[in-house]
């Protein structure tokens, strides 16, 4: 079963001054997402800065060290509706020392844009991202060669970066490339076909976010419960499970298991914040109430009996660690996955990915911003699927329990028998 | 029974915000929820109950009064609670001003919107809460475009935008030391018009002075506010008659109206469609004393 979600979440990523936050400033201004005052307050801050004209740029970076230091440090969400759908468009950091911030952002997105200076071309840091696109499920690339007014609107060299990108992504098995000859700046090829660009006859940007499949969701039901709702309205008791649906439908008289307990029921109703329905989809708040009164608390994961995601204490994975402090094995952290937290220990580091080269190397830290695999072992059983099957059952983060920071983001890759 | 039939925006929107307030309250000792009998708090609330239904909610509502809030929005807070027969804390601004904690500021410029953040943070302190659920949204303002879902602050109420914990997909990092707190936003992704089309949807009521009305107002920095004894007027300043409605509520010092014969939700949303300028450039002085206003006060403990 698949239904289109109206929803679709893009991230804009790349390089530090490739252009990321002039492009998203100006594709809201060319589709008329600005109002008058939002417009007046970024060309009083762009002469307050000595810019000639209206930079943009200065609408997303909404933090005050972000407009002096002329950088993104965090992600900026802005909504945009484009042909009747809803885009949650990110504006993720540029610089590596943000990379954190990036992966957030895209983490969950459907796809992204993906900005590379036409002048400097791909860089390292264009290639990690693309890399952690790629590894996160981001399915297709906007590849924009931003500044080709500064190469002349050189056919050949847009050509050239288009196809290192596309070799690029090749080599890891990523994300679908459309590549697009740009200037964010000038807005060629952003909403309107470009005269500058004539021997370029592929969609523009926003043809292609008009355009984009609608998000994957996976048909296997699974619902976290999030929440016991109990009530006893004089007649009877009522006890329904809240919880949002992370992927798949599920309809009254399904067959359920509880997990990881294993307890089995039947879907007796399926209420919808209020409104009682036959059936109901991700991504979906629901409250489900059963046919028996089984054991099912807060953290365990409700799916069909006859499809049951893996119950397991050991899993081996990708992490995109994120705090300042390295990983050495072996670490005590505790995982958040769904709405259950679990103490669990890393119990080896195997390699360091380099994402410039994708090489995997041997190593025994993971510093900030490394992505690497681990072996990770949890103190409960734990419900898992591998992220390319089910993300939300093969995602995770860790947190340190002795400083409460969230450390890394967690992709599972295989689920391990006991060792 | 109805079938499955395809989502709408508001469907997605309404889910993502039920899965925030459901993890704030099964991980959090003592949330409580901002509730200003604004459209976005009134969305929020009625959220809130969903969320829980058929019980009842697992937390109070918290009004932060100026005491220089419009007469109508108290009166339909104190009706709305009665009507929901949910539990409401009122922490006082005056009562601030009353026990020293504030100095209440003179003259045409004054206003009680910066004062809040004490009585908030005092209020947080003293009733220990260690979540406060707000409806701001990230389309508001563009330091609110920055922030998490839960946004962490520390001892002092303070936001470090430099330094939020990274939220992928959608899994929330709820812990939290003694005297830390989270602001939780469930209504981030949401527009002014999303708000406008789920009132419609859902039938909301609001306070009558969101509709067109006849009031008193007088100009100020292009700004048409309440000619009201709480806002004192300069001399030059003249009252005139006007037919007018607000897209905020806030404190009547700083809240301004816009000219609007809009007198029902539809026509109001029609009229938010068409609108030329934002929600806070209509309404909102306080956020033009500078650039980053918004963000100081945020990281200052403000909502």
């Amino acid at each position: 079963m698949s239904v289109e979600t109206p929803m679709l979440h893009v991230v804009a990523v790349g390089s530090v001054d490739d252009g990321k936050s002039t492009l998203i400033g100006r594709l809201l201004h060319d589709t008329g997402h600005l109002t008058t005052d939002q417009i007046e307050a970024v060309a009083e801050a762009s002469r307050k800065r000595g810019r000639k004209g209206i930079d943009l740029a200065l609408l997303t970076d909404g933090l005050r060290a972000e407009r002096e230091q002329g950088i993104t440090i965090d992600v900026a969400y802005r909504s945009f509706d484009a042909n009747g759908r809803r885009i949650l468009l990110g504006d993720a950091p540029g610089h590596v020392q943000y990379t954190r911030n990036m992966v957030t952002a895209a983490a969950g997105a459907d796809a992204a844009i993906l900005l590379v200076d036409a002048k400097n071309g791909t860089t390292a840091q264009t290639r990690r991202h693309l890399a952690i696109c790629g590894m996160l499920g981001v399915r297709d690339v906007i590849a924009c060669v931003n500044k080709i007014d500064l190469v002349d609107y050189d056919e050949a060299r847009f050509h050239e970066i288009a196809a290192e990108l596309v070799q690029s992504s090749a080599a890891i098995d990523g994300p679908r490339i459309t590549a697009i000859p740009l200037s964010a700046l000038n807005g060629v090829n952003l909403t309107v076909r470009s005269p500058e660009t004539p021997w370029y006859e592929g969609p523009t940007v926003l043809d292609v976010l008009h355009d984009l499949d609608p998000p994957v969701v996976e048909t296997a039901f699974r619902m976290p419960v999030q929440w016991v709702v109990r009530h006893d309205d004089g007649e009877r008791d009522i006890r329904g499970l809240a919880g949002r649906i992370d992927s798949g439908a599920v309809t009254v008289g399904d067959d359920i298991v509880a997990l990881p307990s294993g307890a089995t029921s039947r879907i007796a109703r399926v209420d919808v914040l209020g409104d009682e329905r036959e059936s109901a989809t991700a991504p979906l708040s629901v409250t489900l109430h059963l046919e028996t009164d089984i054991d099912v608390s807060r953290g365990d994961v409700i799916a069909l009996a006859s499809a049951p995601p893996q119950v397991a204490s050991r899993l081996r994975a990708t992490v995109a660690w994120l705090d300042e402090q390295p990983l050495t094995v072996p670490a005590r952290l505790e995982a958040r996955q769904g709405a259950r937290t679990v103490p669990v220990i890393v119990e080896e580091l195997h390699e360091r990915l380099e994402l410039d080269t994708m090489e995997h190397i041997p190593a025994d830290v993971l510093e900030t911003n490394d992505l690497g695999i681990i072996t990770l072992r949890a103190a409960q059983p734990m419900v898992l699927e591998p992220y390319g099957e089910n993300r939300a059952m093969g995602s995770m983060v860790l947190i340190d329990p002795a400083t409460n920071r969230t450390v890394a983001a967690v992709m599972v890759d295989q689920v391990l028998a006991e060792a | 029974m109805t079938t499955l039939t395809e989502l709408g925006t508001l469907d997605v929107l309404e889910a993502e915000a039920v899965h925030v307030i459901r993890e704030c309250a099964a991980e959090c000792e003592r949330p409580a929820l901002l509730f200003s009998g604004g459209k976005d708090s009134i969305v929020l609330a009625h959220l809130a109950i969903k969320a829980f239904a058929p019980a009842g909610l697992p937390f109070p509502l918290m009004h932060v009064d100026t005491g220089h809030n419009f007469p109508e929005v108290i009166e339909y807070r104190d009706r709305y609670v009665a009507d929901i027969d949910e539990r409401l804390i009122v922490a006082s601004v005056q009562d601030s001003i009353d026990q020293g904690r504030v100095q209440d500021e003179v003259g045409p410029r004054s206003s009680r919107n910066r004062l809040q953040t004490t009585t908030l943070l005092d209020a947080i302190a003293e009733h220990r809460f260690d979540a406060c659920f707000g409806g701001a949204r990230r389309d508001e303002e563009r330091s609110r475009a920055k922030e998490r879902f839960f946004s962490h602050r520390d001892a002092f109420g303070q936001w470090d935008p430099r330094n939020q914990r990274p939220e992928p997909w959608t899994i929330y990092n709820t812990k939290l030391r003694a005297g830390e707190h989270f602001r939780v936003f469930p209504l981030s992704n949401w527009t002014e018009i999303d708000i406008w089309a789920y009132i419609e949807q859902e039938g909301l009521r609001l306070p009558s002075i969101y509709f067109s009305h006849e009031r008193e107002i007088f100009e100020r920095d292009g700004m048409l506010l309440a000619a009201v004894e709480e806002v004192e007027r300069y001399p030059h300043e003249t009252v005139r008659v006007e037919t007018v409605r607000f897209r905020t509520v806030g404190d009547m010092s700083c809240t301004g109206s816009i000219l609007s014969t809009a007198a029902t939700v539809a026509e109001v949303l029609q009229e938010t469609r068409d609108s030329d300028i934002s929600e806070r450039g209509a309404s909102r002085a306080d956020d033009k004393t500078s650039e980053a206003a918004m963000e100081d006060r945020k990281r200052n403990g403000y909502f």
